[in-house]
């Protein structure tokens, strides 16, 4: 890490200012998708309207780092890492802030799902909740303490999280075909367990800006990719 | 120690740049203090250096002495970025502690505590509290206290927090809900069993068949052990659950961890086209509770026999264990331990292996019923780990046999001193 004192305090007050609101918005976006998972696996509808409530939060954090990342790029010329973490800055808000709409439109799904459940388990969709919780948790620290190693660790993990997308598939598919009066709710459990999967490319894609942003290397274009075609490669045991 | 101690303290003097270099100082100190802390393998946090002595604690970016604390405390700025950590925060909560200080409710307890002014001119300002729970990486209820420190101007104000783990209680609770869902289902397939002889056995035993009935008998017995097997395995989880946030402090030499896992396993190889290997680097030593790595390796190894083996084909396990590479971008830290058990059998699907570890998951198309496991042993592991702050891979593909790698933190060198 280069040395990062700047002979301008306020300067560096506003850098500070500007990872302050990003982590507040990792905070509140983190919290969202607990929420949310608490909605579908605890049956917490309160937890489903708390979700879907943080909205316009992050949409105003959303600005407020887009304004101040302006401002710093206009008025302070930035050089290097600091020019790559607040361009990186400026990327990585719009994908918190889409997490932040999958993570609410798991919340309203999860209220149509109420009744109809009673047969399905759930628990394939809690663990992979769980491996896409964790590494939201570790991008959002990659993002927090310019990590490029956590960056890494993240990028490898969403195999895990593809695999876990592609077993969900078939089991709810399974539970279709057994009988009818399951689609609706497998339906919006699928759409679920697709907007989970969602969340963990845009962590993945955090986790590739702020390995930018440390380093100047651009990670592969080609993400390692679970699936079949992966069958050969490792996977991380989720549900941690 | 009561906040005033903090507060208020002599002031000698020094002029207001010397505070100010000192914070130059503290922020230049960043990347060595980071690199300093990684070595100690907890990366999460930077502790700016004690300052020299005699450097007066009134100026407004001097360090505190939270290090004397009985607790885990952290000293924040207007912004909420960790100045300092005392050992008791970082030992305790090092993994987490960005993701505690950025959730939303510490965040308004944050902006609470900096706002709160003290009712009288000599009274301390309010604590603020919050308490919430964390889902990830271990399932954590915490509890915050804030109290703002007063300066004279509102860009050098800090924020004290006490931080305390309350879980212990919520983690009872949910683990008495879990094993109510779970296990009513697993245990009442072999009960379901049993009772269904039983009742064959008394309305029809007396014009059976002795082959029959002894038939019966078996098939009993085995569900009977069956769900004695369950019902141990059920207990031991939820022991390693209860107290998955401490961490161990043993440090344990993995030769002798190996000794005691092949006395286990030895037996089990007796039998023809069976072998074990073991590769082993000299002067290796782990942070780890005995027993429960033990259990680790015992739990891969009988999963290796279980569902790798193949009748008629040779069948080998290697167990190893190593140094983990310097750079390797799948674990967490450089460094650090490897332990792994290598089997040549059957192997599985890609499609299973994130599930793996998940309770009662079992690979069902891979085992004969007579042999079928609890579908909790990879749980046990990974709960275990997660208490150690290892990880796990699995890899394994059709044909070609499964390998599991554990992976653990690097022991540092220089203990570090206890508070």
């Amino acid at each position: 890490m280069a040395d990062r004192s700047h002979i301008v305090k306020s300067y560096e007050q506003e850098l500070g200012q500007l990872r302050s609101m990003m982590s507040q918005m990792g905070g509140i976006v983190e919290n969202q998708v607990a929420l949310a998972l608490s909605a579908i696996a605890d049956r917490n509808e309160e937890a489903a309207d708390a979700a879907a409530r943080q909205d316009p939060d992050v949409d105003g954090l959303e600005r407020d780092v887009e304004s101040l990342a302006i401002r710093l790029l206009a008025l302070r010329s930035p050089m290097a890492s600091d020019l790559r973490e607040i361009v990186a800055a400026l990327k990585i808000t719009g994908d918190l802030e889409r997490i932040g709409d999958y993570a609410s439109s798991i919340a309203r799904r999860s209220l149509r799902i109420r009744g109809s459940d009673g047969q399905i388990s759930l628990s394939g969709l809690r663990s992979m909740g769980r491996l896409v919780q964790d590494n939201l948790r570790r991008s959002i620290d990659a993002i927090t303490q310019q990590d490029s190693n956590r960056a890494m660790e993240v990028w490898h993990a969403d195999r895990a999280v593809d695999e876990y997308y592609t077993a969900l598939f078939r089991e709810l598919v399974t539970y279709m075909m057994e009988d009818p009066r399951n689609i609706r709710a497998c339906t919006e459990l699928l759409f679920i367990a697709k907007n989970l999967e969602r969340i963990g490319d845009h962590a993945t894609n955090i986790a590739e800006r702020v390995f930018y942003a440390v380093t100047g290397d651009n990670l592969p274009a080609v993400r390692p990719r679970g699936g079949p075609a992966a069958a050969e490669n490792a996977a991380e045991p989720a549900d941690r | 120690m009561r906040a005033e101690s903090l507060a208020v303290l002599p002031h000698d003097g020094l002029p207001l740049w010397v505070g100010l270099t000192f914070a130059g100082i503290a922020v230049a100190g960043w990347a060595s203090a980071a690199l300093a802390f990684r070595r100690r393998s907890i990366p999460q946090l930077v502790i700016p250096e004690y300052p020299a002595s005699g450097l007066s604690l009134s100026l407004p970016d001097a360090p505190l002495p939270i290090e004397f604390f009985p607790g885990s405390v952290l000293l924040l700025d207007r912004l909420g970025a960790v100045l300092q950590a005392n050992e008791e925060a970082v030992t305790q909560f090092g993994d987490s502690v960005g993701a505690i200080l950025r959730h939303p409710a510490a965040r308004s307890a944050l902006s609470a505590a900096l706002r709160a002014e003290p009712e009288g001119a000599d009274d301390l300002p309010p604590v603020c509290s919050t308490t919430f729970t964390l889902d990830v990486p271990v399932p954590r209820t915490l509890h915050l206290s804030l109290r703002g420190i007063p300066a004279p101007q509102e860009r050098h104000k800090r924020v004290l927090v006490v931080l305390s783990d309350r879980s212990e209680a919520q983690v009872l609770d949910r683990m008495r809900l879990d094993f109510v869902a779970h296990a009513s289902h697993e245990l009442r397939t072999p009960l379901a069993s049993l009772s269904g002889f039983i009742d064959a056995l008394r309305t029809g035993g007396s014009t059976m068949d002795e082959g029959t009935r002894q038939q019966f008998l078996d098939i009993m017995g085995q569900q009977s052990a069956r769900l004695k097997r369950l019902i141990d395995r059920l207990l031991y989880l939820s022991r390693v659950q209860a107290h998955e946030h401490q961490r161990p402090r043993d440090v344990v030499d993995v030769a002798d961890l190996m000794a005691i896992v092949l006395g286990e396993v030895a037996p089990r190889f007796d039998e023809d086209g069976c072998t074990l290997n073991l590769a082993l680097e000299d002067d290796l030593i782990i942070k780890a509770d005995e027993d429960e790595m033990v259990q680790v390796l015992l739990n891969l190894i009988e999963n290796a026999l279980k569902y790798g083996r193949e009748r008629g084909r040779d069948f080998s396990v290697t167990l190893f264990a190593r140094r983990a590479p310097e750079r390797d971008d799948r674990w967490p830290e450089d460094g650090g331990i490897l332990l792994g058990v290598e089997d040549n059998g059957r192997g599985m699907e890609a499609y299973h292996l994130p599930r793996l570890t998940e309770r009662f998951y079992r690979v069902v198309d891979n085992v004969e019923p007579a042999q079928q496991g609890t579908g909790l042993g990879l749980s046990i592991v990974r709960h275990i780990l997660d208490r150690h702050g290892g990880r796990l891979r699995v890899a394994s593909a059709p044909g070609r046999g499964t390998t599991c790698l554990v992976w653990l933190p690097p022991v540092s060198v220089v203990q570090p001193e206890m508070v």
